[in-house]
Formats: structure tokens, C-alpha cells, sequence
């Protein structure tokens, strides 16, 4: 562990909550352990059991034995819309969210700190404007003596708006991809993978043609500029329907979904969407979810009715959720997560 | 046919373009999406680099290579030069195929090249090497409940590591080439 580094983490968690009470962000302080966590497909939450005391022999009362299976949140989502619903307009929620079977390649812990925040009747505009700002008020606050170039030029650029680039003008400038003749078109995704040196094979999805080629000729380079030599904040948004399950649909064009990813230099950011409150939509998706949860062999569990049930009075609102950590990170040029956590998740379950 | 699971920097692949040394590897999950290997590779005749991401449960063909002990002589303008002290024979290898590995390299050292058809195509360094601390800050009595507190270090090459606050300069540390990481005092 490095002392210097620890504390300018800890330092970041409080700049984070400074800037949002500062703009009438009510701190919202989420239940960590839940009884329906969210069904993503590629995501495993930590199940436990919840369970009542046994009471003694002999006790008048009713014997009360209740075992309920429980897990850790891999995001505050669900909690935050049902109190977004419950009559909140600016929330936000910075804890510990917990994820299992992620790699430990230096960009992951299964425990990590996750920031959340919600504004009710708002788009991706808003959210990505919050986070430039948050971004730049953190970056004012903060000390570091470790050096580089791409530090330097990342800590001087509070003043310029982060790039803004659709996922089709991405796949067009870095890859040279006409995304939209190729949407909801896997035969000819397919062709064009084959000519980019891609596999294809028969089970490969639309999604995961797309990532194929996404991932190799353009998420490299959206976070840097042109030469590689420094950081460039890139707000991608607008992204292909299937890939956004909670996501509201762009008015103008239903191919596409209202979400945002944050890159900077080689680190995913953030992930935000304008939010779906139409409970049958949604439930149509979460039943697609579990299916394919199913299909990949994976424990599935109840939609969580309550949920559906308050999304109408939710409305239109945007949320997003950050990584504090890998903002941290950046903010001291860590190669590895570890260099700024007190202890790595070798060190707690290696051993 | 092997996983993607087993692509390690060094081995090669073959495809129906040729064969591929890969050069650089990441695992990503994109966006809460399925696993992915992206994989940067260069093919062993043509020299030419593509990024091939893999889903993890694809299959893919690992070709043997023959794996060769040389030592290490000198640098210059063709690259780093390497003797095979079995036979003499001498190899060159570009900056541009040794990449980072090369401020590793010390004269008369031994490592292990990988070759195909006679061509070296991957330099395979000792995974832990020696190094002098040139440069750091004053050895503190550390606080040793904790035992984990560190600070930067220079060492040999100009290489900067991470190591523990008791380490003086002069001192002999045990550095992972793989992740740049110190591993203990030598």
C-alpha cells in the first residue's frame, strides 16, 4: 500500500460528496445486502442467507423460522429509482458495490466503490454536464505528486467541455464502419467482422460481432487523442438498442438507445441512460435478461415486482453510475487499482 | 485446439491468414457485456499487427514453437543481438519486437527466444531478474505492523518500481518482469 495514494482516495470520496450537496443532491445511503439484486446477464452477484433467530424450545410464541436468500448489490439501481419514485428529484449514492467473477487485471476488485446519481426529468445531456463538472471539482481539489504527461494534461483541461461522440461516428472514424446500414443485420455485421480480421462463428450474436470489432479497433483509442500521447475525455452515447436494456429508446431514431459510457485514457468511467420507466417494456427486457442467464447456465431469480410496480411515478430521469476508484486512479496515473487501495484483493483472499 | 483463456504474450497462433505471435493480451468485459480476449498480434511472415478480440468461449489454435537458450550480447543499430552458446549462431532481434522488455536486458544475461522455421519471433525474459536501487528516498524504520508501505525506486536501466520504504540504495531487489513489480529483496 502507499500512504500518499490512499489518502488522495479518500480525498476524492469527499470532493465527490462536497460537489453534489453543493448542488441539492440529496445523499442517499442505500441497503448493501438485498433480497432481488438486478439479473444482468454478464454479472454475479455474492449470495448469502438472511436469517431469523431460532428461538428456545418450549417458547410460547410461534416458532419463527425464516431463511431468506440475500445478496450483495453489484449497483444501488433499483433502490435509487424506487426513491426517485418515492418523491426525490437530485439523489446520489456513493458506497461499496460488490461483483464476483471479474478479473484481476489491475481495473478490477470484487468490492469497489461505486457513485450513482439520479436527476428526475432529465436526459444524457444533464448527466454528462454533472460529470464534466465533478470531474473538474475534483481535479481542483486534489494534490498528487506523481507526474506524467497525461496527468499533466489531464489536470489542466478543467476548463474544456469532454469530446462527445456517438457509437456510429466512432465505428466510422476508428474503424472505418458504416454502423447503420449494419444494424439489426447480423449477416452482414458478419461480413464486415470477416474483412476486419474478426472470427464469426455461428453462435456469435449480433452484440458480440459488434464488440468484436468495437473492442479492437476503437474502445483502444476513444479515451486518448489522435497521437496516443494524452488523455481525451470521450462521452460515447446513442448506442445500438440491444445493448442498453434499461435505457428509454431515442425518440428520433428507435434503433438507437439513450445511453453514455465515459472514457479517459484506457479506463471506462462511467455507464448512464436516460432512464425506462415503462413498467411493460421493462419487464419485457428483464424476462430477455433471465432467459439469457439461463441460456449461459447461470442461477436466475424473481423480477422484482416492486420495482416494476414504481417505475410509472419515476418519470423521465437520467441517472449514471461512476467509478471512484478508477477516478482516483487516473488522478495519480496508477497503472493497477491496487496501487491506491489499502489492500488488494490478492492480499485478502490469496493468502 | 486451445481457450483464448490460454493466450499468453509469446505463443502463436494460427489462422487461415498465417501465423500470429501475440504480442500484447487484456480480458475485457465490455459495459457489463460476455468476456473477451483482445489480443494484439503480428504475423511472423508479413510483420503486419491486427487486434483480434476473441470470445471467451471460442476455440483457438496454439502452434508449438521451438523455444531457444541464448545469451544476451550487445545492442545496436539492427537490435538487441543474442548468442546461442551451443553453437554460436547469432540472432538479432528489432527494438520494435523486443519492445519494453528490452530495459530488462543485461550484457551476458540468458533467455529464452522462441523461433519458427529458424526466426526469432519472441524474447522470453527469467520472469524474476536482480536490480540495484539507484535512486530513492531515505529508508525509514518502517511502521512494520502494516509491512506493506512503499515508495518509488530507480533502479538499474532507469526502470521505476514500487518498493518497500525499508529498501536502501545500493541494494540488490528481486523485480517480476512480467508485471514490473517488486517481489522481495535479493
Amino acid at each position: 500500500m502507499n500512504l500518499e495514494l490512499i489518502k488522495i482516495r479518500t480525498d476524492v470520496v469527499k470532493a465527490i460528496r462536497r460537489f453534489f450537496d453543493e448542488r441539492g443532491f440529496t445523499e442517499m445511503l442505500t441497503p448493501r445486502l438485498v433480497g432481488l439484486p438486478g439479473q444482468e446477464p454478464y454479472l454475479d452477484p455474492f449470495w448469502t442467507t438472511v436469517a431469523l433467530p431460532l428461538l428456545e424450545r418450549g417458547s410460547r410464541r410461534e416458532l419463527e423460522s425464516g431463511e431468506f436468500p440475500a445478496a450483495l448489490i453489484t449497483s444501488p439501481e433499483y433502490a435509487m429509482k424506487k426513491l426517485l419514485a418515492a418523491g426525490f428529484d437530485k439523489i446520489y449514492d456513493l458506497g461499496p458495490c460488490f461483483r464476483n467473477r471479474e478479473p484481476w487485471d489491475g481495473t478490477h476488485d470484487p468490492e469497489f466503490l461505486l457513485l450513482e446519481w439520479y436527476r428526475k426529468n432529465a436526459g444524457l445531456e444533464e448527466l454528462m454536464t454533472d460529470a464534466e463538472e465533478m470531474i473538474a471539482s475534483v481535479i481542483a481539489r486534489s494534490t498528487t505528486t506523481r507526474q506524467s504527461p497525461e496527468i499533466a494534461s489531464f489536470l489542466a483541461m478543467t476548463d474544456k467541455p469532454f469530446r462527445r461522440m456517438t457509437v456510429a461516428d466512432a465505428m466510422k472514424q476508428y474503424a472505418g464502419i458504416d454502423l447503420e446500414p449494419l444494424l439489426g443485420n447480423r449477416e452482414a455485421l458478419a461480413k464486415v467482422a470477416v474483412e476486419h480480421h474478426q472470427t464469426v462463428r455461428s453462435e456469435d450474436s449480433w452484440d458480440d460481432l459488434f464488440f468484436k470489432l468495437f473492442l479492437s479497433e476503437v474502445e483502444p483509442k476513444l479515451g486518448w487523442n489522435e497521437t496516443k500521447t494524452e488523455w481525451q475525455p470521450t462521452f460515447l452515447y446513442r448506442y445500438p438498442a440491444s445493448m442498453a436494456a434499461l435505457a428509454r429508446k431515442d425518440p428520433a431514431d428507435p434503433r438507437y438507445a439513450l445511453r453514455v459510457e465515459l472514457h479517459i485514457g484506457d479506463l471506462e468511467l462511467a455507464n448512464g441512460f436516460a432512464e425506462l420507466a415503462d413498467p411493460t417494456e421493462q419487464r419485457k427486457r428483464f424476462e430477455e435478461e433471465k432467459a439469457l442467464r439461463s441460456k449461459l447456465g447461470k442461477k436466475t431469480w424473481a423480477i422484482d415486482e416492486n420495482f416494476l410496480a414504481a417505475l410509472p411515478a419515476m418519470g423521465s430521469a437520467a441517472g449514471i453510475a461512476f467509478g471512484v476508484d478508477r477516478l482516483a486512479m487516473l488522478l495519480v496515473g496508477a497503472v493497477s487499482i491496487n496501487e491506491i487501495l489499502p489492500f488488494s484483493a490478492r492480499e485478502r483472499f490469496q493468502n | 485446439m486451445a481457450s483464448p483463456s490460454d493466450i499468453k504474450k509469446s505463443i502463436v497462433i494460427r489462422d487461415p491468414q498465417g501465423l500470429w505471435v501475440v504480442v500484447e493480451f487484456q480480458h475485457v468485459n465490455p459495459g457489463k457485456g460476455a468476456a473477451f480476449v483482445r489480443t494484439r498480434m503480428k504475423n511472423i511472415q508479413t510483420g503486419k499487427v491486427l487486434e483480434v478480440t476473441y470470445k471467451t468461449s471460442e476455440s483457438i489454435d496454439i502452434v508449438d514453437v521451438e523455444h531457444r537458450r541464448m545469451q544476451y550480447l550487445y545492442h545496436d543499430a539492427m537490435g538487441y543481438n543474442f548468442m546461442d552458446n551451443a553453437n554460436y549462431e547469432q540472432v538479432s532481434m528489432s527494438d520494435e519486437d523486443v519492445g519494453e522488455q528490452g530495459k530488462y536486458l543485461r550484457e551476458s544475461m540468458e533467455a529464452n527466444i522462441s523461433t519458427f522455421e529458424g526466426r526469432p519471433i519472441a524474447l522470453e525474459l527469467p520472469r524474476k531478474m536482480t536490480f540495484k536501487v539507484i535512486q530513492t528516498t531515505e529508508a525509514v524504520a518502517g511502521n512494520t505492523a502494516s509491512g506493506n508501505i512503499t515508495k518509488e525506486a530507480t533502479v538499474e536501466g532507469g526502470i521505476k518500481i514500487q518498493v518497500p520504504i525499508f529498501i536502501k540504495e545500493g541494494e540488490g531487489v528481486i523485480v517480476n518482469t512480467e508485471t514490473g513489480e517488486y517481489v522481495e529483496r535479493a
